[in-house]
């Protein structure tokens, strides 16, 4: 793997993991004012939720590029497979939780995979990747 | 069911909501690694530089993904 490409993907998570952690403290704050404990909870979960969803798409990408192809093909589309799979299944049974806050959990999920998708872009952007690079 | 009802369904409208939030997104992510894969095959030296793209494009057809799946959070 090229070693200017792990140096982006490395900045991207963990430019990424700060910025959710930014906004689960403001997301826990308003939830906390609308419904209280229950509200920080749940900005918690949705913050967590979207920072393994989007991190899990660096990881594969990160280790996939050290196999074959048909390995990279496998790790990437099989890690998405199994990643929607997964949060179809947790959000599902989040529904049935009772301390649970729909539109804080929404929001903060949102706002955390919108505001990572800026952070990927800024860093790509401003990354300087060499095109033909050396190998490790 | 009556006479007037030909076809009757019953169960959660959210759940189509799951299946659209999730083909959506496959078709765009596949498409969007199999070019990758198509494109470092014929230039295997451009990989690192591929591979940056193609996980931003993933990381943006995905984000519909996560979106649509948190939907019944809001609307059900």
């Amino acid at each position: 793997m090229a070693t200017s490409t792990t140096q982006v993907f490395a900045k991207a998570l963990k430019l990424s993991a700060l910025l959710v952690v930014t906004v689960a403290a403001v997301c826990s704050l308003v939830g906390y004012l609308l419904v209280g404990v229950d509200g920080v909870l749940t900005a918690m979960l949705g913050s967590a939720i979207a920072l393994v969803f989007t991190s899990m798409t660096i990881l594969s990408v990160l280790f996939g590029a050290r196999l074959p192809l048909g390995g990279f093909y496998g790790l990437v589309l099989g890690g998405w497979l199994l990643k929607v799979v997964l949060f179809g299944i947790l959000l599902a049974v989040l529904q049935r939780m009772e301390f649970i806050h729909g539109p804080t959990l929404f929001f903060a999920i949102v706002i955390s995979v919108l505001g990572s998708l800026g952070i990927d872009s800024w860093v790509v952007l401003r990354s300087r990747i060499p095109t033909i690079d050396s190998r490790d | 069911m009556d006479a007037v009802n030909i076809a009757e369904l019953s169960g959660n409208i959210a759940v189509v909501g799951y299946g659209l939030a999730a083909i959506g997104p496959g078709i765009g992510v596949g498409l969007v690694v199999s070019k990758t894969i198509e494109s470092i095959a014929r230039q295997p030296e451009l990989a690192g530089k591929l591979q940056v793209t193609m996980w931003l494009g993933i990381a943006f057809t995905e984000a519909l993904a996560l979106i649509g799946l948190a939907t019944p959070f809001i609307f059900v």
